[in-house]
């Protein structure tokens, strides 16, 4: 068992950051070179200045016209996106093991603090299982995969925060959020968690074609 | 209650026979069907379709930005996710094997329930350009030869004459001599000069003009005369900025024209183009039609009416005798507000010409479609009922103005909206900038210095 | 250039150093004058000139024709220097050359072309709504339904893509079933197809190619009398090379286009676009205006490219008479300029016309705009003073003198200008 752990602990970190930042890398790069021979006049309206403008328009919480028309989606998205990535950056526990076998560190959340921001995460969650549920329009569009992706970002903040707590199975929750943790970097380059990665590319894109040639805003 | 609406709604749809269409299938064959549609999928698209059709998270946030949406009651089929999932998520996974009523019901998607005005990329997150994929399947619907009929008739039109009605070569310079004669009753020296080799401005429009609409030219001679401006239109095909191509997915025709309308300005060794008051006309000519040809950018400088109109207006060379009093309010057209941000330059000229200006909201880029664009009105009466109960919300729109004059500087808007006022009943005259300008005018001719 | 041009040119004026003629005075004589034509050799200007309701005539060096129309357009010199105009009385149209009217009447008239002798003067007709050609007042005998893309070769023969069949309106399954065929001298060839552009005679003005559409999808090539065995996703106006008996295409497939001889890869290059051959047979020797890469436009010859690029477009691809020399309008951030062989000018013209050159290809002489003035650039180099207006210079067969003939001022100037002053 305590060979899983520092399998799990070890190497298998080692493996999933690897298999995510070849997974990302070698995506990105088909996807470039399938652009350069099939669709190389996209290169030409390419411009940083309006790909910059775009994106940063649309990272402005309630700037884009869409966000103040569905505020309560778009307050909790904001929300979730920017825990998604703070809470296991700057929880301390994770921190202690990085410094333990790396030696880096940094300022970490006060565990109190993380605690809540933890549940928000799952919250927020919910709030888009049940968004999925029951608004028509995303219903609609909703396959189960989708549940499934939820289900999959939601298992190492659930597992996280039972472990946390030691409220059963200190062990075996811990394993499980290792373990799920480690499934969903692995996953992000072969699902539609890749959107983290195109959804910058296409708005860039977008936001090209609008300020460049239509001389309009995109948001 | 709501779902039997829409029903009754359904039922008036799915009742459209379109003979092109039906005529289209009976001649398909499963193997031609996923030939075609693999082909198109795998060889006509790339990255950025792949990109799309892998980012969309199904939020479902781009159904609000949808009039088709909006306007049946918030029907879940309409919003544009489900437009790209009824169509090509579909044809991708059953790798092209679908089945003729799929065809059927995609050909009624992608050519009358999506103007591909682009207002839902301004509502994705991540910017995915619904339209692109929109006009993806109309080109998998031509290359299975199942387009609209109506649509087809004018695509044919344009293969044959360069020009979207059928005008014969001398009906287009005998209507434009019979305006020059006619405008020669308010100024006797005016013309409508022919192949003036080196004028400074070549004027273009699109078909409908010398087919039904022949008193816009004379206006545009008026005013372009009354402002001393060195201008031309030329007598042989080119003339036409109009495409239709370009909605069908016949991107080869589509190219085929924009080549013909700018080699008719580079053979007469003009500045620029000014083109007459259209919105899909523009696109066609600045952005989709000159791509094909291999053109970035337009390879000749070319101004929309509006532009135009504005340049006119602020230098002096036309002056307002006295502005028009009925209250107005303006539609942005999508092809050249959401296109090309004429909408700040459009409210300058409403202002310079009239002095009751009301807004409609959501406005500028983030206007309403007239529910006529993207080729819909040009699919013909079949369509005509479903095309009203599609935009309703352009209705409500209108209303809240409560203004007496519609400004629509554009000839399909101007179409669709006409349609909507008599639909509804909606009081409401509906005008072009040309025709506000012509009335207002002092009909003096601009003697430079100012 | 034949023969029959060159003696013409060498019978002009190359000694009278300035002949002027004010056209500004003839404004007072009429209720409005039209812009104004020059003769190649330069010893007339004429403009179409009103003066009463809808009565209108030419205005000749001054002199103003007998005859009256109640409209008259498209005036135009031709090559051997005769003036032709498109006139209209009792709403019968003709043509109406140095005065004198042709016998003909149609119920109207328009694409008036020349061959480049002067001697074959060709146009559109249409006559109790039937559509046509006419060839030096001898219109064809069959008329049709519709007709575009009226050509006429250097020997007088025409040709156009005639609509042979009716079609009721929104007939789409008609249309596809092929309405159209290419009339030659007014006769219809047995083929019909979905469309037909482009038509293009060989030098001998005996057979014709051009483009065709077979379905929707499906372009192709028609040579002599039948179509090439491949069919591709578009193509352009081709060309006849070798002494005619070989054909050369612009053709679209994958995406991409190539240039194909005889329905076979000629160029080996592949082009994001490629248009518009020049031809010289002698040298054997074909140009395209091509682009390399998207965006990015240059000339091809011989399926080289060009080391210079244009960013906007590409006009007026030309071959000297000797075939020396390939010329080609080039615009690239809004400015136009020449390009001789590869190597540009410095113009940052506004408007600019294809060039004259000498049959060596040594002079080359464009007019341009530029800021509302017009100048004239010789092997580059921008000659001294400007002109309200400029016509095309001519270069005399010894390629010595250069004709400039221009208008400043209200008057129009014919000035012979020695070359080397020039360059």
């Amino acid at each position: 068992m305590n060979a899983f752990i520092d399998f799990i602990t070890g190497p298998m970190v080692w493996i999933s950051f690897l298999i995510f930042f070849a997974g990302v890398f070698i995506r990105v790069f088909r996807l470039a070179q399938e652009a350069n021979s099939k669709e190389k006049f996209m290169f030409s309206y390419f411009s940083w200045k309006y790909s910059l403008r775009s994106i940063f328009a649309w990272l402005v919480p309630f700037l884009p016209a869409s966000t103040r028309q569905s505020p309560v989606f778009w307050g909790i998205s904001y929300l979730f996106h920017l825990l998604l990535f703070m809470v296991p950056i700057f929880l301390l526990s994770h921190i202690v093991l990085l410094e333990e076998s790396l030696g880096w560190s940094w300022i970490s959340l006060n565990d109190s603090i993380a605690d809540v921001l933890t549940v928000l995460v799952i919250l927020a969650l919910v709030f888009f299982a049940v968004r999925r549920l029951n608004v028509p329009e995303v219903k609609f569009l909703t396959r189960s995969s989708d549940y499934l992706f939820i289900l999959i970002v939601a298992l190492p903040f659930l597992t996280g925060f039972l472990a946390y707590h030691q409220f059963f199975f200190y062990r075996t929750m811990v394993i499980i959020h290792i373990l799920t943790g480690e499934l969903m970097l692995i996953l992000i380059p072969f699902t539609r968690f890749f959107h983290m990665f195109l959804a910058p590319i296409s708005r860039a894109y977008t936001g090209s074609e609008f300020g460049n040639v239509r001389q309009a805003r995109d948001w | 209650m709501q779902d039997s609406t829409i029903e009754n709604k359904d039922s008036v749809k799915t009742d459209v026979i379109d003979e092109a269409v039906e005529r289209g299938l009976e001649r398909l064959t499963p193997e031609r069907i996923a030939g075609v549609i693999n082909q198109v999928l795998a060889k006509e698209t790339g990255a950025r379709f792949k990109t799309y059709i892998d980012t969309c998270m199904r939020c479902g946030l781009c159904a609000d930005a949808c009039s088709f949406f909006l306007s049946n009651d918030r029907d879940p089929k309409f919003s544009p996710a489900a437009k790209v999932k009824q169509t090509l998520t579909e044809m991708l996974e059953k790798r092209g094997n679908v089945s003729k009523d799929f065809l059927k019901n995609m050909v009624r998607i992608a050519h009358t329930e999506c103007n591909v005005c682009k207002r839902c990329s301004m509502y994705c997150p991540f910017g995915i350009d619904i339209a692109y994929m929109m006009l993806t399947v109309r080109r998998i619907c031509h290359k299975l030869e199942i387009t609209p009929l109506y649509i087809q008739d004018t695509v044919n039109s344009h293969s044959a004459t360069m020009n979207q009605m059928w005008v014969k070569e001398d009906e287009w310079i005998d209507t434009l001599q019979w305006q020059e004669e006619d405008a020669r009753e308010e100024f006797e020296d005016l013309r409508i000069p022919l192949d003036k080799d080196g004028a400074d401005i070549m004027y273009s429009v699109i078909a409908p003009e010398p087919k039904f609409q022949a008193g816009l030219i004379y206006q545009t001679a008026v005013i372009m005369h009354a402002a001393g401006v060195n201008w031309t239109m030329p007598s042989n095909p080119g003339w036409d900025n109009s495409n239709m191509a370009m909605f069908t997915g016949d991107f080869e025709i589509s190219g085929r024209l924009a080549k013909a309308h700018y080699e008719a300005a580079a053979d007469l060794h003009v500045n620029r183009i000014v083109m007459g008051e259209c919105g899909h006309a523009f696109r066609s000519v600045y952005d989709v039609g000159n791509r094909w040809a291999g053109w970035r950018m337009p390879p000749i400088e070319l101004v929309h009416a509006i532009d135009f109109f504005h340049e006119l207006l602020t230098t002096g060379r036309i002056k307002v005798k006295e502005k028009y009093k009925k209250s107005v309010t303006l539609h942005d057209p999508c092809n050249v507000s959401r296109g090309r941000g004429l909408h700040d330059k459009a409210r300058e000229v409403v202002n310079l010409l009239c002095d009751n200006f009301i807004e409609m909201t959501p406005n500028k880029e983030h206007n309403f479609c007239c529910g006529a664009g993207g080729g819909v009105i040009n699919c013909g009466p079949p369509y005509k009922t479903t095309r009203m109960i599609n935009n309703r919300v352009k209705k409500e729109q209108l209303e809240q103005t409560g203004a007496e004059v519609l400004i629509a500087p554009c000839h399909n808007c101007h179409s669709g909206l006409e349609d909507i006022t008599h639909h509804y009943g909606v009081d409401m005259e509906i005008k072009f900038f040309g025709d506000i300008i012509y009335e207002v005018m002092e009909k003096t001719i601009y003697q430079g210095g100012v | 250039m034949n023969d029959k041009n060159a003696n013409g040119r060498n019978a002009w004026d190359w000694q009278t150093e300035k002949k002027q003629i004010p056209v500004k005075e003839w404004e007072s004589q009429f209720n409005w004058v039209e812009e104004p034509h020059v003769s190649p050799d330069g010893e007339q200007v004429a403009s179409i000139v009103n003066s009463d309701e809808a009565e209108f005539s030419i205005c000749v060096n001054g002199d103003v024709w007998e005859d009256t129309f109640e409209k008259a357009w498209s005036l135009k010199f031709s090559p051997d220097g005769r003036l032709a105009v498109l006139a209209a009385n009792d709403e019968e149209w003709t043509v109406c050359i140095d005065g004198t009217e042709w016998e003909s009447r149609f119920d109207y008239i328009w694409g008036m072309t020349f061959s480049s002798d002067g001697s074959y003067l060709g146009a559109a007709i249409q006559q109790d709504g039937e559509y046509g050609v006419v060839v030096n007042d001898e219109p064809w005998e069959s008329l049709y339904e519709n007709m575009n893309h009226f050509t006429l070769s250097e020997q007088g023969g025409s040709a156009a893509v005639v609509q042979v069949s009716s079609m009721s309106q929104g007939d789409i399954d008609g249309f596809a079933g092929g309405l159209f065929s290419l009339a030659v001298n007014g006769e219809p060839m047995p083929q019909t197809f979905m469309n037909i552009w482009d038509p293009a005679f060989d030098s001998q003005g005996k057979h014709l190619a051009f483009t065709i559409r077979k379905n929707r999808s499906d372009y192709s090539i028609f040579q002599v009398d039948t179509a090439w065995d491949q069919t591709f996703q578009s193509a352009w106006k081709p060309a006849f090379i070798e002494n005619d008996t070989s054909l050369v295409a612009p053709v679209r497939t994958g995406g991409k286009w190539y240039l194909y001889k005889n329905a076979r890869p000629f160029w080996s290059n592949v082009y994001e676009q490629l248009w518009q051959i020049a031809v010289h047979q002698e040298k054997k020797s074909i140009a395209a205006i091509v682009s390399d890469s998207y965006g990015k436009w240059t000339v091809s010859q011989d399926d080289r490219p060009w080391t210079n690029h244009a960013d906007q477009m590409i006009t007026d691809l030309s071959f000297s008479e000797q075939g020396d020399t390939l010329c080609a309008l080039f615009k690239t951030n809004g400015a136009w300029t020449v390009v001789a062989n590869d190597k540009p000018w410095d113009l940052g013209a506004d408007k600019l016309w294809k060039p004259a050159m000498d049959a060596t290809g040594e002079i080359v002489a464009a007019r341009f705009e530029k800021q509302g003035r017009y100048h004239l650039a010789v092997n580059g180099r921008v000659a001294p003073g400007d002109y309200d207006m400029l016509f095309d210079p001519e270069i005399s067969p010894d390629g010595t003198k250069i004709l400039i003939k221009s208008i400043t001022g209200g008057i129009y100037s014919r000035q012979v200008l020695s070359v080397d002053g020039l360059i």
